[in-house]
Order: C-alpha cells, then structure tokens, then sequence
C-alpha cells in the first residue's frame, strides 16, 4: 500500500455561515416567536377570567402559598394583629368571594401583594416602614382593591410568561418552574389598575375607620423623604404611581366628603 | 440625580451584557482566526507524514520501535458562541457557532500529537483515535467554565527500513 498524503478541502467540518449571520437570524426569529406566545397567552388569561368566576378561583387556590414564600412564624404578632385588620378592612367589601389570608414574608424590601385566591402578602420590610394601623390599612385595603378588580390574576398571567421567557433564554428547566411570587411582582400593574385599587382600597379604610387620616402618610412619607431605599423602588415598580398619588388621594377624599381629620390607632405590636 | 440612576441602571441591565458580547465575538473571532491561520501552517509543516486509523500493521512491514503518542487541549468558547448557541438550542438544529470550536480542538490535538511523534524521531503514526471529554457545564452564575478536552492518541512507529 503506498500513503500518498493530500490535504483535504478547508472548511469542510465549519458551516459556511458568518456568525453574525446565525446570531441576528436567531435573535429575530425568537423574538416574533416569543411576542407571538406573549400576546397570544395574555389573550388566554383574558379568556379564562372571562369563564373563570373569582369564586372558582377562591376555591381553585383555598390553601395555595407561593413556593419562593419565606413565612414568619405562625406565632409572630404581627401576623395575627394585620390578619386581624385585614379581615376587619375586607369585612365592608359585602359580596367578596374570597376568603381573604395573609401570610408575612421575610424580606427587607416593603412590598405588597395580592396573589390568587385571596392571599396577601406583606414583607417585614413594609411592616418596618408604616407607622400607624391606618397606613397599614391603606396599603392592605389597596391590595383588596386588586383582588375586585382582578388585577392580581393578570399580574400573574404576565408574570408566569415573563419568567417562562427568563427560564428559557436563561437555559432554566421550564417544566420545573412553580409559581412564585416573584412572578407576579415581576410586572406590576399598569398605572389604571393602580389608582383603581387606590381609590377602593381607601373608601376600605373610610368605611373602617369614619375617616381617611393618615391613610396616604406611608406615600407622603417617601415622597418627600427622596427616600431611594430599595423598599420604595420594590414597592413602586410593583404598584406604579398614577401621578401624584397623594394628590389624587386627597382629591378623592374630598370629592367623596370622607373626612381627613380622625384619631389615629397605633400599630397593635 | 434619579434620571441617572435610572441611566446607569438600564446600562447595567441592557448595556453591559450586550458590551460584553460585542467584545467576546471580536476578541473570540479574532483569537479564531489566528488560531486557524497558525493550524493551517503547521499542517503544511507537517504535509506527508503518514497518520492513519489502521488499528493492525501489515505483517511484512518491518517496525523497529513503537511508543504511544498523544496530543491534548482544552477549549472553552466565548461568550457569544455560548450566547447564540444557547439560542440555537430553543429550536434545535446546528449550533453553527461551536463547529469552528470543535474543529479547531480536532485539528490541534492531531498537531500536538504528530509534531511529538516527530520529534521524538517516528516516522508516522497509526491507530489514531479521538476522545472528547466535557470538563465543565457553563453556569450563568460565573462558577463553572464551559470547555471540552480533545485528546488524540495513536501509536507511533519507526520502520526499520524505509519501505516504498
Ligand atoms: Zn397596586
């Protein structure tokens, strides 16, 4: 046998397509792809609450928790004291099919959700920051106001898709994605959804309390703090200001009659 | 102040990674084509010596001695290749950016392990096999390195006479 040696052709093994090429063709392309499956999801969620009644949704996700959820202990004061004035604020909303839970997570960021199935969740972080009952009352009645307007149903459809997407760009196992509450809060609510929930979360706290004092200090408190603690900037991207939230706040009250002047209660821990 | 905070907190989150990228295909492509160009010479260099698959010698072939030789490298791709391949891997098909990768690790190896075969005096090298091994997956959290190992082996002999 004779070895004759011969070189053979260069590039036979590489692909003859520029880099760049490849990349731009794949970033496009996944893109529509993805705008597509958004838009097409968003349409489902809208769909399915138009079919899915909020009392199925109650009883769909009664015992849920989030799985991200970092609870403080059943014996924590301050579970029972803002359990107990949630159920006193949602006590006026009459027709409410949620049987409202609340559950305190440990974070330093104060932060405030609604989540399916009646479920709030306030972070320590938040409950460092309010200084009397009826700031908490406002916040929690805000939340509540979600829960009418099923703000916290589209939230979460969003959020399911947007972390969908991280978890795929990411390389992340799609099938082992749970609901997280980091979800929900990932994309707030639009700007309409929020000044809604203002608005009904406050007549909660008029009904509760003859009086709306208080009520907006928490926002009062940041806006002129220039406070950029990173508790304000959770809180805000997950409940944007429609403007001038304490303005607007202080329009209602006085559009509605409710009073501004009232005592005060202090928090019960 | 807050317009930018808000600046640089859409460059952290936007600019940076794309930054990044930008500079891992120029340095990456560069670094390639280098690479290449510096194979492609040593391949010339290296025109007619004998390396072959054969795992048997014909039996009239007159061997004086034989030794084991082996050429090895570790690679590991740029930023992009894995950004784009990790892209390729949502719908499947060629992962076009890592070719270039494998072949150059093949064609290395093969270099490393031929030019010791030379150097230590044989005259081709038979029985050559390829081994690839993962050393590590690629974590997003910067712990971890993505590179693969290529290892080429084979035996190199010493005829006792120049045949032909
Ligand atoms: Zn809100």
């Amino acid at each position: 046998m004779k070895f004759v040696a011969k070189k053979p052709r260069e590039g036979i093994n590489v692909s003859d397509v520029h880099p760049l090429v490849e990349a731009g063709t794949l970033v496009v392309g996944l893109t529509l792809i993805f705008v597509f499956i958004a838009l097409l999801l968003i349409f489902l969620i809208e769909i399915a609450l138009y079919f899915v009644s909020d009392e199925t949704e109650a009883e769909l996700f009664a015992d849920w928790l989030p799985e991200d959820l970092v609870a403080v202990s059943p014996a924590d004061d301050r579970l029972y004291e803002t359990q107990l004035l949630l159920d006193r604020l949602s006590s006026h909303w009459i027709d409410t099919p949620y049987t409202f839970r609340l559950e305190i997570d440990d974070s330093e960021v104060a932060n405030a959700m609604a989540l399916p199935g009646g479920l709030v969740v306030v972070t320590e972080g938040l409950l460092d920051k309010v200084e009397s009952e009826n700031e908490l009352a406002f916040v929690l009645g805000h939340e509540l106001g979600h829960f009418r307007n099923r703000d916290h149903i589209r939230a979460l459809g969003r959020g399911i898709v947007l972390s969908l997407f991280f978890a795929v760009v990411t390389g992340n196992d799609v099938a082992g994605l749970g609901i997280k509450a980091t979800d929900v809060t990932l994309r707030g609510f639009s700007r309409k959804q929020e000044s809604a929930a203002d608005e009904f979360g406050l007549s909660l706290v008029h009904a509760e309390y003859g009086h709306v004092n208080e009520a907006w200090r928490l926002f009062e408190r940041w806006d002129s703090e220039q406070d950029s603690s990173p508790g304000i900037v959770t809180y805000l991207s997950t409940h944007p200001q429609a403007g001038n939230r304490v303005e607007d706040l202080k329009l209602l009250a006085d559009r509605e009659g409710w009073q501004v002047q009232g005592d005060v209660r202090a928090l019960q821990w | 102040m807050e317009d930018f905070l808000q600046t640089l907190e859409i460059f952290f989150n936007f600019g940076l990674p794309l930054l990044i990228l930008m500079v891992a295909y120029f340095v990456g492509s560069t670094i390639e084509k280098r690479h290449f160009k510096n194979i492609c010479e040593r391949e010339d260099d290296l025109h007619g010596f004998p390396v072959v698959s054969f795992d048997t010698m014909p039996e009239d072939w007159n061997v004086s001695s034989c030794n084991m030789v082996t050429g090895s490298i570790v690679i590991s791709l740029d930023y992009f290749k894995r950004v784009i391949a990790g892209l390729r891997g949502l719908i499947g098909g060629r992962i076009k950016t890592y070719e270039p990768l494998l072949e150059r690790a093949r064609r290395e190896a093969l270099l490393r392990m031929t030019e010791s075969a030379r150097e230590q005096g044989y005259d081709a090298v038979f029985n050559v096999r390829l081994e690839t091994s993962r050393l590590a997956n690629a974590r997003r959290d910067g712990k971890g390195t993505a590179g693969v190992e290529m290892l080429a082996f084979g035996t190199a002999v010493k005829f006792a006479s120049r045949f032909g």
